[in-house]
This record gives C-alpha cells, structure tokens and sequence, in this order.
C-alpha cells in the first residue's frame, strides 16, 4: 500500500488544446490516474501539428510526448452532437474533466461547466484557461507569451548581466513554457483539493487561470509595492555577484549572507582590494557594488566553472553552474535522483525523458509514450463504452472519431 | 479565535510549518488558503531570513515575508533547547502535515527525522523541500532560486540568443513552491484513501528542470542541444513583445495559426502584409519573423498597449499587456476574480495582495488573515490546542524555550 499511487484507479477525461491543461493532465498521469486525451479526428492536438512546418526542429514534437506521456488518446468531433455524447458517456465514467475550451465555444459544443456539473454531480470540471472562466477577460485568446507578461513576471525579464549587456532590447521571456507549466501545477492542487472534499461535498468546478498561478508566483511584485517600489527590470539586479563569464562557460554566485561574502573573500586569495574594511559591511558592499561585480568579473574569467562550484560549495558560498541539457543528464545528483526514465518512442528507440519533480516513496514511472491521435478509439470506445463496431465504423465515415 | 471554516477543500488539516525563505513558506501560504490551519514556527535566535532586508538586492524592504506568512500562525520554539524539541515534537503531533526546508541531514541531527516523526504520528505527511533533495553527492550545495534555476538548466536556456544566461528570481523559488503544494496535496489525498503518509522529498533544483523537460527529451532523443532564443517559440511566428506609446510600455502577440495571422495583418490595416509571400504561411513567417517583427513594432508604436490588446481580440488574436505591479494592483479582472484582493488587519491597516488563484463552485479558497506578529499564536497554540496551563506557558517563555 506504501507504494499505492495517490490516483491509482481515477479516470481524467482530458480535452486539452493548449500547453497549461496538458500539463495539468501529464501530472495527475505521472500520479497514477487514467487519463484519456480527446483529440480533434484527424489532425489530433494543435500541439502535434508544430514539428512539420519546422521539420529541422523537433522541439514541437519533444514537446508533445512531455506532455502527454503515460495518456490514452481518443479522438472525438465536438461540433458534431454525436461527439458531445460520446464526450458525455466517458464523463459518466469519469472522476475528473479537464477542459480548456474558451468559453464562447464551450456554450456551442453544450460543455459549460454549469450544464456539465448538472448532469454529472460527480463530477470534478477543472477549467484551465489563460484568463480563467470567469471574468471580464475570460474570452481573451492568450498563450506562453501572453500568459507570461500577464503575471508580471514578463515585464521584470531579463535582469543582471543581460540586461546591462541589452538595456535597450525588449524584455526576454523565460524559456520554453513557464507561465503555463505554472498553471498547469495550480490545477493539479485544485484538483487535489476537490478531490480532499469529494466524498463530502461531491463534484464542482474549479476555475484556473493562468494569469492568476502566475501573478501567485511573482507575489514578491506585489508586496514591493504595497513597500513603495514599483519593481522594474533596470532596479532588481543583484548589486553583485550574479551571472558570472569563466573560461569555460557561465556560473551563479549569490552572497546574501555575511559568511557566504567571507567565504568568496577566502576563495579569491583575499585580494587587497576585498580587504578592505569598509566591505565588511553589506550596506557598505550593496553600495560599491558596481566596484565589487568589475574584480569579481575579472577574476571569474580566470577560473573554470566546476572548480568554482566545488571549491565555492566547500566553503558554503553559493555557486552553481548554468548548465546545459547535457550536463544534466551527466550529473552525478541526477543519475542519484532518477530523475529520468526510458520510454520507447516510435522510431527513436528507447529515449530518457523526465518523470515528474517531486519523489514520494518512489520515483514516478513512464509507460507509454503518446501515440497517433485517436489510436485509443476501438479500446475505450468500444470496449469501455461498449459500443458496436458498425457504429464505430459509421462514426469513423461521419468524422465524429 | 477563527474556526475552521466547513467549506473549505482542506478544513481540518494542520500544518506544521518549520519552513523559511520563500519556496517552503509559499506551499504552505498556498496550503492555508485552501482552508488548512498553518502554524508557522520560528525562534527569535533563528528568525526566518526573508523578515529580513538584504542589502545584495539593493533595497532595505524584506522580501515576501507579508505575503507568504498572512493566513498563518505564528508560534516560536527554540529548537536548540531540548526543552524546546519536545514542544515541537507535541506540536507535530497534533498535525497533518510537516513542512520544513532546512538542509538535508538537519532534520535528522536535530532528532525531527521522517523516521522519528512516524513514531510521533504515523500517517504523518512530511514535506521536505531543498534546493538538491534529500539524496545524491550534491544534497547538501546551498542554494537560492537563481542557483537552482542554473543547474536546474532553466536559467541557462533563458536569454537573448545571443547573450548570456539569465537568473530566474524569485517566480523560481514560488514554482517550488507550487510544484511542493502539489506533491503535498497528492500525499494528503493517498493518506485519505490509503491511511498511510510520506516523506514529500521535492527538489527546487529539479523543479526548475521540468521546466525544460522538452528540451531534454529532444536533446535526448536526436542528441541536439537547444540553446537561448530569446522570445522565440517555433512555430509560433509572430511571438514577441512589442513597443507601445508610453514610457516602456509593451505589448505580447503571439500567433499560432495562418487565420489568426490574417486577422493581425487586416487589424494593422496593412495590405502588402496580408499577400506578403514570405508571411502567408507559418513555416516562412517563422524564417522572416524578424523582418515581420519590424513592421509589427513600426504599428504597435503607435498605439497604447490597451488598444492593440481590445483590437486584436476582438478577431481572436491573443494579445495582452505586458503588466508591471502596479497594472495587476489595478486589475479589474483579477479583482473580480479575487486572486488580487485586500486584506486588512485587525488594526485597521489594509494592503493590497496576492489573493487564492483557483476559483472553487463549492468549496472556495481564501485569504483571511493578516501577517502574524512572531509569537502572536503561542497561547492559542500552547494553550487551548496542547492543552499547556498559563504558568507553563510564562515558565517555557522566561526559559527562553518559547523563544
């Protein structure tokens, strides 16, 4: 029982378009839960669609078996009435409905959370959106970008030595998919968090935004205000230390602490410049900070990353290496931490990709990786559902699945 | 003193809090606004960091103390007392759930392992979030976000392409958080079906690589490297963030299909766009992005940000301002919403804050209560919960053990 998963036997009927929901959908997978995508007939996940246009990137398609690893695939047309139904008979069956479906074009497909939750009292309808369901702007179309500059975070970036290298350019997001992967997470404790009350109080729908998991994330923003700084990209550089050029590539040292300033004196050779007195004082440091970054810059350029990284960590001074992809899969605290796993990917052969960042009694497991759109049909629909193969086939001819 | 409030999705769960900085203090801060009672213990001879200002970022302010220690209460112990470990021991208790994000092995020596605390309370659900988790040569590395956000490798993809790594702040240290309440939620659900509790191991480091979970399985897969590339997110072309009328003011537009590129290129009113060989289709808008990039900029400049937004999406096309503190303070939307809302204190101070992110039908999440003064809970908690007499109590406090 120790290592039962927290959702072995719950049913998610996932019908994602967009990256946050997905998200939210690969965790509670990665959890133990069944959770079956619905796909457009035919061309699948928009998600899907991104590689060919870009056939010399693969990241499009990277990203859409991160996503969707260890999910079964349906596809159902749900402008089509008979596609609502089927939707409606795996939400008979199901704990849980993820649904990023903008809400104009929920009210033509009948999946309001509203009539949803009226038909099925059971139910657990987690709306995942850009800008939440409720709301003057919840028909807003929004995607990473969007959702980023939305939470303020979008606005603050980049910072350090970017910034003063750039000062002119626009603000750099923060790779990949950050603010939505947020958003996924928030609705993976939501759910939780319905789940917590449900035999009580039984199904409801939860309203996740975006925007709002990531103005959460940067609440630092908000209470800077509430003190009198309005926080901006030019204002919040470390006054030293930061992004740090060595010879073989970029390392990250913060001093917060008096020992940990102590401990990058000692580590430099207690340079004559860094004896000065005055520097014993942080106020005095913070001041003359400009001073400081020019002899730490200096000197870091001499100097190889991982030695800094471990002679620093020796003496308790914060130092981390910028790492690239393959340094992390060549990490001796990752191969520790199996941090990731081999799944057979159709015409890769097995590959590693990542599990899930947290670890309970055990490490999270990957079985499957996602498969073409609907190749789930004739088992769910069929078997699950119990329907007949001539409907199926006539389904198939009609576009529905 | 308030009640557990029925409705809530975590009413009757308790929270022991040892955690400090801003990862462990946001998963619970998330914790107790989903209706869990959130105990926050501190000592005076060991103060959370984040009460205090640090001069390396320039201002004299502490961090974000306020925010992610209102809803909670506060308590102190001195742990270095043995007197003061049994008092925290009884504290857990009478718990659900022990957060702490002390370096790993101090919960140990301090005698507040996972294996002790089992003895104290079986189906305990310990939280543990560290920077490398809890196992592995590298566990004990210090670390704060901008570290993590290095070796996690987030950092190090974030960046103009052609300029350094960038630091991720402190939204890096909160999705910690986030990813920490997650894993603790799944915990507490498994312990209601299942009776059986954990030891949460999260990894603030790890974290911020499932951010670039996509970048390693492509590296993984094809054995290519990705690299910075600034706002670009193929095949997304337009994707950028754009000048407006105003002293720094931008707006983001992102495009992702060949109907909503129509419906930008007719709102700029610019019919040589529209035909444009090189933009009709994703695969070329992509390879002249920057030349698009250009135009669009040449006409968000003359417009405020607000009225690009209202006039992109009105045709679909998602764009929004890129928003400072003081737009989320104003932020109709979210007011609405609740999930920026003001909270007030019991002296009548009021202030402008974070409120629940989840919207629930039934059971709703909030945010009750203002930041605690330290200690303001030690008679609640000592007293009425563990049942300790008022001359105990003064006793353990002239002891320095409540201290």
């Amino acid at each position: 029982m120790k290592d039962t998963p927290p959702l072995d036997g719950v049913v998610v009927i996932e019908n994602a378009k967009g990256v946050a929901a997905s998200y939210a959908g690969r965790m509670l997978a990665l959890m133990g839960a069944t959770v079956i995508k619905v796909e457009l007939p035919g061309t699948g996940d928009p998600l899907r669609q991104a590689a060919p246009a870009l056939h010399a990137d693969l990241q499009a398609d990277a990203l859409f078996a991160y996503l969707n690893v260890n999910k079964s695939s349906v596809t159902l047309d749900l402008t089509q009435s008979e596609g609502q139904k089927l939707l409606k008979e795996l939400l008979a069956r199901a704990t849980i409905f993820i649904d990023d479906t903008y809400p104009d074009i929920r009210h033509h497909q009948t999946l309001t959370p509203e009539s949803i939750c009226a038909l099925f009292p059971k139910l657990i309808y987690v709306s995942v959106l850009p800008f939440g369901a409720l709301g003057e702007h919840s028909q807003y179309r929004g995607y990473e970008i969007n959702a980023f500059h939305s939470g303020g975070e979008g606005y603050l970036m980049p910072n350090g030595l970017a910034l003063e290298m750039f000062p002119e350019r626009p603000p750099v997001k923060i790779y990949g998919h950050f603010a939505e992967f947020n958003g996924g997470v928030s609705a993976v404790c939501a759910t939780f968090a319905a789940l917590m009350v449900h035999d009580e109080v039984g199904g409801q729908w939860v309203d996740i935004s975006v925007q709002d998991a990531n103005v959460a994330v940067g609440c630092f923003n908000l209470q800077q205000l509430g003190e009198g700084t309005l926080e901006h990209r030019h204002e919040r550089s470390f006054k030293y230390g930061g992004v740090l050029e060595c010879s073989d590539g970029f390392a990250e040292n913060l001093t917060l602490e008096q020992h940990q300033w102590e401990g990058l004196v000692t580590l430099m050779g207690e340079p004559a410049w860094a004896m000065d007195e005055a520097l014993k004082d942080p106020l005095e440091r913070s001041r003359q900070g400009k001073k400081i970054n020019d002899h730490l810059r200096a000197w870091a350029k001499t100097q190889k990353v991982q030695d800094l990284v471990e002679k620093g960590q020796a003496l308790k001074i914060p130092f981390a290496k910028y790492a690239e992809p393959a340094d992390i899969f060549a990490s001796e605290q990752t191969q520790a931490r199996h941090m990731f796993s081999d799944i057979d990917f159709p015409g890769l052969g097995k590959v590693a990709m990542l599990t899930a960042p947290l670890q309970f009694s055990l490490p999270s497991t990957l079985n499957s990786c996602p498969n073409t759109p609907g190749a789930d049909n004739q088992r769910i629909l069929g078997q699950w559902l119990q329907h007949k193969e001539t409907d199926l086939q006539r389904w198939l001819t009609q576009g529905v699945v | 003193m308030k009640a557990f409030n029925p409705t809530k999705p975590l009413k009757g769960i308790r929270i022991a809090d040892f955690t400090v900085h801003a990862a462990g203090p946001f998963s619970t801060h998330l914790m107790s606004m989903l209706g869990a009672e959130c105990i926050k213990i501190e000592s005076s001879k060991r103060l959370d960091v984040f009460r205090k200002p640090h001069p390396v970022y320039g201002r004299m302010t502490a961090a974000s103390f306020a925010q992610v220690a209102a809803n909670k209460k506060s308590i102190q112990i001195n742990l270095k007392d043995p007197k003061g470990l049994e008092l925290a021991k009884r504290v857990i208790s009478i718990s659900d759930v022990m957060c702490e994000s002390f370096r790993p092995g101090v919960m140990e020596r301090l005698g507040l392992g996972y294996e002790v605390l089992k003895k104290i309370k079986p189906d305990i659900v310990m939280l543990s979030i560290s920077a490398q988790g809890q196992t592995g040569p590298e566990r004990t590395y210090a670390g704060y976000a901008p570290l993590f956000g290095a070796t996690g490798g987030v950092g190090t993809l974030t960046g103009y392409q052609d300029g350094p790594p960038v630091e991720v702040r402190h939204v890096m240290d909160h999705s910690s958080g986030f990813n920490a309440a997650m894993a603790t939620l799944a915990a507490l659900y498994r312990r209601k079906r299942t009776g059986v509790g954990a030891h949460v191991d999260v990894s603030a480091r790890e974290v911020a690589t499932s951010f670039i979970g996509q970048a390693l399985f492509q590296y993984s897969a094809t054995g290519e490297s990705v690299h910075r590339q600034g706002n670009d997110m193929p095949p997304h072309a337009p994707n950028n963030v754009y000048p407006c009328l105003g002293l720094d003011k931008w707006v983001s537009i992102s495009v992702a299909s060949d109907k909503e590129w129509q419906n930008l290129a007719k709102k700029m009113g610019d019919e040589q766009l529209l035909t444009h060989a090189h933009f009709t289709h994703a695969a070329s808008r992509w390879e002249h992005r920057h030349d698009m990039d250009l135009r669009i900029a040449s006409w968000t400049r003359k417009h405020t940000r607000e009225e690009v937004t209202a006039l992109l999406q009105s045709v679909g096309v998602a764009a929004f301002p890129s928003y400072n503190a003081q737009d989320i303070a104003d932020d109709s939307h979210m007011r609405q919403r609740g999930s920026v809302c003001d909270l007030s204190s019991s002296e009548g101070e009021t202030r402008r804050v974070v409120g629940p992110p989840w919207l629930f039908s039934r059971t709703p999440a909030s945010l009750d209560t203002w930041t605690p003064k330290m200690g303001e809970h030690n008679h609640y908690i000592f007293g009425e919960l563990l049942g300790m007499s008022e001359t105990e109590i003064n006793q353990l406090i002239e002891q320095k053990v409540i201290d």
